[in-house]
């Protein structure tokens, strides 16, 4: 998160895809969405393009609508890693 | 009786601070935007330095018009099983080149980062890695960057 607000403190508008949410929260990350996925899957289940490319177009939508800073937008998509 | 009783007691137990709020305005509509993607989850070019897993506040460029394919993954973090079937797990390269064709978002941008996040040399980070990336997505003109990390 000390990179995502050195981009946002440069001028640039952040999000960040937690898998993590409490811990970029304390962190103090400006925006973030949180999909129910480990770490490592932030984006998804591995060659689930279509759950990807709904978690990549929901946290960008995220990016225009979060107007509270450190606002954390759960995600209804689900990937549970079979170890 | 107040709520204070002892006045300036203060715990011994260390508690995190969350630090001030950083926040910059989106000030156009996603369909004008170009996007970047930086990511902590180590990623790469197979053909670049791997990261030192045991610490490294170094970071990679990625270009945009990268096969993902040619990337790779070095992280001591996390379990990277996901990230190896699929480097989109951490990266969505591939995702976002769909959403541009959709017209979703405008263009993307030339560049892209990789670094290894979740700890290290934190002072460092704050210093000297986090400026130096912002820089370079300052210098392609981004509007806005996604990231994975947490």
């Amino acid at each position: 998160m000390i990179v995502q607000r050195a981009i946002e403190e440069a001028g640039i508008s952040t999000i960040v895809i937690a898998a993590l949410p409490p811990v970029v929260r304390q962190a103090g990350a400006p925006r973030v969405t949180a999909p129910l996925v480990p770490m490592g899957a932030n984006a998804g289940e591995p060659n689930n393009p279509e759950m990807q490319r709904n978690i990549v177009r929901d946290t960008l939508e995220q990016l225009e609508k979060i107007e509270t800073p450190g606002r954390i937008v759960s995600l209804p998509y689900e990937y549970i890693a079979k170890i | 009786m107040g709520l204070t009783v002892i006045k300036g007691l203060q715990s011994e137990i260390y508690v995190p601070i969350t630090p001030p709020v950083v926040w910059t305005p989106v000030e156009k509509p996603l369909k004008e935007m170009t996007v970047a993607l930086v990511t902590a989850a180590g990623v790469h070019l197979k053909s670049d330095k791997r990261f030192n897993l045991a610490g490294d506040t170094g970071y990679r460029i990625i270009p945009s018009d990268v096969d993902s394919k040619d990337l790779m993954v070095s992280h001591g973090g996390y379990d990277n099983s996901d990230v190896n079937k699929d480097i989109n797990c951490m990266l969505p390269i591939d995702r976002l080149r769909e959403l541009k064709e959709e017209g979703f978002i405008k263009e993307i941008a030339p560049k892209h980062i990789g670094f290894m996040g979740g700890g290290g040399d934190v002072e460092e980070f704050i210093n000297h890695t986090g400026p130096e990336i912002a820089e370079v997505l300052k210098e392609e003109n981004v509007d806005a960057v996604l990231l994975t990390a947490g």
